[in-house]
C-alpha cells in the first residue's frame, strides 16, 4: 500500500554548452525511490553543473529534466517552487546563513514554507540536529564557530528540514578526516534506510562509492559512461573506470562490498 | 502492495485525526488515520490536545496513511508530555514503525532546553566598549605598521611595486574624477547662492566671492571629496582585501615569501594618498566654476570680476591649507579600510560588517581630524 511512484528523476539527452566548450552532450538517466546513487567522472566533467542543472539553478542548453514530476525547465514558476519543497540540498560548502545560528538556519524552511505549531519549532529543529548527527548544543552556535564536518551536518539538518522526499549532495564527504568521512557515509545511508529519503550525491570518495552507495553513474565525456551497481562498475573494462578505481585496488584489494 | 496508488499516498487531503477508543476503565486505544506529515502539524496538535489520556494507552498506526518525522515527533512530543513515553505501538507498517523509533531515541536531544544567553545593557555597553577600544588600538598598531612600511619604500623606492600602483592609481583617482567633479560643481552652486540670498539684503555681493573662495577651498572641498572617497575606495579596500581573506589569498602570499603589507596594502595607501590632493584640486576648480555660474545668473557678478575679486580676496594660503589635509585624510581613510580589511575572519558576514565599518570609521576620523587641523592652523595664524 505504502509504495510511491517509482521514478524520482528523469534526466533525458541533457546538452549543455558553454561558449564553444560542450560539457554534456546528450546525459540520460532516471533515478528510482529509495536509493543512494552517487554520480561521479573527473574533475570537470560537469558533475556539479548537472546537479545544478536538475534542482533549477542553471539552465541547460538542451535535454529535458523531471524531478518530482515537474519539468523544471519547462513548468512554472509555481510549479517549481511547489517542488522546491520536495527536496533538499546540500552545497559543498554547507551554504548556511552566516548571519543566522544553525537553530535558525534550520528553521528557516520550516517558517518560510510550513505551519509549524510555536510549541513544535523547537523540537523540531532539535530532532533535525539530531537526526543530522548533531547535538542540541550545536543549536546556538553561528555557523563560522563549526568544524568542517559539523558545517556539512547543519547542512545536511537543513536540507531535511521539510521532509523531503530526495536530498541532494555535493561531494558530502570533501575536506573531512577519514572518521567523520565514514560516519557521515553512515548519516547518509540512514537517510535511505531509516528516512526513506532518496538520496543523490556527487562524490570522488571510493570509499562511499564501496561501502555505502546503491548505483553509481559514471560521466566521462559529455554522456553517462557507465550506470550500475559497484560490482558492475567495478568488472567494467573501460580504461577511464579501471584507472579511477585502481588507485583503491593497489592499495588492498577490493574485498566484498557491504551492501 | 501496489504502486499503482501512488498519488494518493501524497494527497494532502488525508487529513490527520485521532480518535481515543476506551478499553475497560484505565486503558485506551489511540486510533490513528490519515497522513501524519509536516504539512498538518497543526492539524496534529489540535487533535491531540484535547484528548484525555487513561494511564495505559495503545497507539494503533494500523489505519495511518503515512508518517514522517515531524508527525511523529509530534504524536511522541505529545505522548511524552502526557506522560505517556511508554506506550505501546502496534499495528504499524515496517517504514512507519523505523521512522517513529528513529524520532523516539532522538526525542531527549529533541526535547533539550535552548540556553537563552539574553546580554543585559551594561554588560552589551561594556562589551561595546572593550570593541571599540581594540578597533582603535589596532587602527594605531596598523598605522605604525603602514607608516613604517612607507618609511621603508622611501629609503628603497625600487621595492615599490609599480604595476600595483599604477592600477590602484586608476581606480581610486581616475575613476573617481567624474563622481568628485559632479558633486563638488553642485555644491558649489548650492553654496553660492545661500550666501548670496543673505549677502544681496546687503549689498555686498562681490563678498560672496570670498566665502566661496575661502569656504570650499579651505574646507568643503576636503571634506567632500574624503567623505566620497572613503565610501568609494575605503569601502573597496575592505571588501577587496576582506574577499581575499576568506579566500586565503593573503595567506597565499605570506607562504610566498611576499608581504602582504608590500604588496596590497602600500600600493593602496600611497596611491590614495597622491591621489586625493589631485582630486581636491579638481574639487576646488569645479565649485569655484559652479560659483562663477550662480554669481553671474543670480548676483550680476560677471566671470571677470569673480577671477579678479577671487585674486584679491582668497590668499593663496587657503587653498594650500586644503590640499595639505588631502594626504593626512587619505592615509587615515587608507589605513582604516586596509586594517579591517586584513582583521575581516572567514566568514562571509565579516566583509559585510567590516565595510560598514571602514565607512562609519573613516567618515568619523575625517570630521575629527578637520576639527583638529582647524585649531591648529588657528594657533599657527595661517
Amino acid at each position: 500500500m505504502k509504495e510511491r511512484s517509482d521514478t524520482v528523476l528523469e534526466v533525458d539527452s541533457v546538452v549543455t554548452r558553454f561558449g564553444e566548450q560542450t560539457v554534456h552532450n546528450g546525459v540520460s538517466f532516471t533515478l528510482q525511490r529509495g536509493t543512494l546513487t552517487a554520480l561521479i567522472g573527473g574533475s570537470g566533467t560537469g558533475k556539479s553543473v548537472l546537479l545544478r542543472e536538475i534542482i533549477g539553478l542553471q539552465r541547460p542548453t538542451d535535454g529535458r529534466i523531471c524531478l518530482l514530476g515537474t519539468d523544471v525547465w519547462r513548468d512554472s514558476e509555481d510549479q517549481l517552487n511547489a517542488m522546491r519543497r520536495r527536496f533538499g540540498m546540500m552545497f559543498q560548502d554547507g551554504a548556511l546563513f552566516s548571519s543566522m545560528t544553525v537553530a535558525q538556519n534550520v528553521a528557516v524552511p520550516l517558517l518560510e514554507h510550513s505551519r509549524v505549531p510555536p510549541d513544535l519549532l523547537d523540537p523540531l529543529v532539535k530532532l533535525r540536529l539530531a537526526q543530522a548527527g548533531l547535538g542540541p548544543d550545536a543549536a546556538e552556535k553561528m555557523p563560522s564557530e563549526l568544524s568542517g564536518g559539523m558545517r556539512k551536518r547543519a547542512a545536511i539538518a537543513r536540507a531535511l528540514a521539510l521532509e523531503p522526499e530526495v536530498v541532494f549532495l555535493d561531494e558530502p564527504t570533501s575536506g573531512l578526516d577519514p572518521t567523520t568521512a565514514r560516519a557521515f557515509d553512515q548519516l547518509v545511508r540512514s537517510l535511505v534506510d531509516d528516512l526513506d529519503i532518496t538520496v543523490f550525491l556527487v562524490t570522488h570518495d571510493l570509499d562511499t562509492l564501496l561501502t555505502v552507495v546503491d548505483r553509481i553513474i559514471v560521466l566521462h565525456g559529455g554522456k553517462v559512461l557507465a550506470d550500475g551497481t559497484i560490482d558492475q562498475i567495478l568488472q567494467s573494462d573501460n580504461e577511464w573506470i579501471k584507472s579511477y578505481f585502481s588507485v583503491r585496488t593497489m592499495i588492498e584489494p577490493h574485498d566484498e562490498p557491504v551492501s | 502492495m501496489s504502486s499503482g496508488d501512488d498519488d494518493g499516498q501524497r494527497d494532502p487531503s488525508v487529513a490527520p485525526n485521532a480518535v481515543l477508543v476506551p478499553q475497560g476503565a484505565d486503558a485506551a486505544v489511540l486510533q490513528l488515520t490519515g497522513s501524519w506529515r509536516l504539512s498538518f502539524l497543526e492539524r496534529i496538535t489540535t487533535q491531540l490536545s484535547p484528548l484525555k489520556l487513561p494511564p495505559k494507552v495503545i497507539v494503533d498506526g494500523s489505519k495511518i496513511a503515512e508518517i514522517d518525522s515531524a508527525g511523529a515527533l509530534a504524536l511522541l512530543e505529545y505522548l511524552e508530555s502526557a506522560g505517556e513515553s511508554r506506550a505501546q505501538m502496534m499495528g504499524f507498517a515496517q517504514n512507519e514503525l523505523r521512522i517513529v523509533e528513529q524520532v523516539l531515541k532522538r526525542l531527549d536531544s529533541a526535547r533539550a532546553p535552548t540556553a537563552h544567553h539574553s546580554e543585559r545593557i551594561v554588560e552589551m555597553i561594556g562589551r561595546r566598549g572593550i570593541e571599540v577600544g581594540h578597533g582603535v588600538i589596532g587602527d594605531v598598531n596598523f598605522l605604525g605598521a603602514t607608516v613604517a612600511g612607507l618609511a621603508h619604500g622611501v629609503l628603497r623606492p625600487h621595492s615599490l611595486r609599480v604595476r600595483e600602483l599604477a592600477v590602484q592609481f586608476e581606480q581610486v583617482c581616475l575613476n573617481a574624477i567624474p563622481v568628485v567633479a559632479l558633486v563638488t560643481l553642485l555644491i558649489g552652486v548650492v553654496f553660492t547662492y545661500l550666501l548670496g540670498l543673505q549677502a544681496e539684503q546687503f549689498g555686498a555681493n562681490i563678498f560672496v566671492v570670498d566665502g566661496v573662495g575661502i569656504g570650499m577651498t579651505r574646507e568643503f572641498a576636503p571634506i567632500i571629496v574624503a567623505v566620497i572617497v572613503a565610501g568609494r575606495s575605503g569601502a573597496a579596500f575592505t571588501a577587496q582585501l576582506g574577499a581575499m581573506k576568506l579566500t586565503e589569498e593573503t595567506d597565499a602570499i605570506r607562504t610566498l615569501g611576499l608581504s602582504p603589507m608590500d604588496v596590497l596594502v602600500l600600493p593602496r595607501v600611497i596611491a590614495l594618498m597622491v591621489a586625493m590632493p589631485l582630486l581636491v584640486f579638481i574639487g576646488d576648480l569645479m565649485s569655484l566654476s559652479g560659483a562663477i555660474v550662480v554669481a553671474d545668473s543670480m548676483l550680476d557678478v560677471t566671470p571677470t570680476t569673480f577671477i579678479a575679486r577671487l585674486r584679491d580676496g582668497l590668499d593663496i594660503s587657503h587653498p594650500l591649507v586644503g590640499l595639505a589635509k588631502a594626504p593626512v585624510f587619505a592615509l587615515v581613510i587608507a589605513v582604516i579600510g586596509c586594517r579591517m580589511g586584513m582583521s575581516v575572519e572567514r566568514d562571509t558576514r565579516a566583509v559585510g560588517m567590516a565595510t560598514t565599518s571602514t565607512v562609519v570609521q573613516s567618515i568619523v576620523s575625517v570630521i575629527l581630524l578637520d576639527a583638529a587641523f582647524a585649531v591648529f592652523f588657528q594657533e599657527l595664524g595661517i
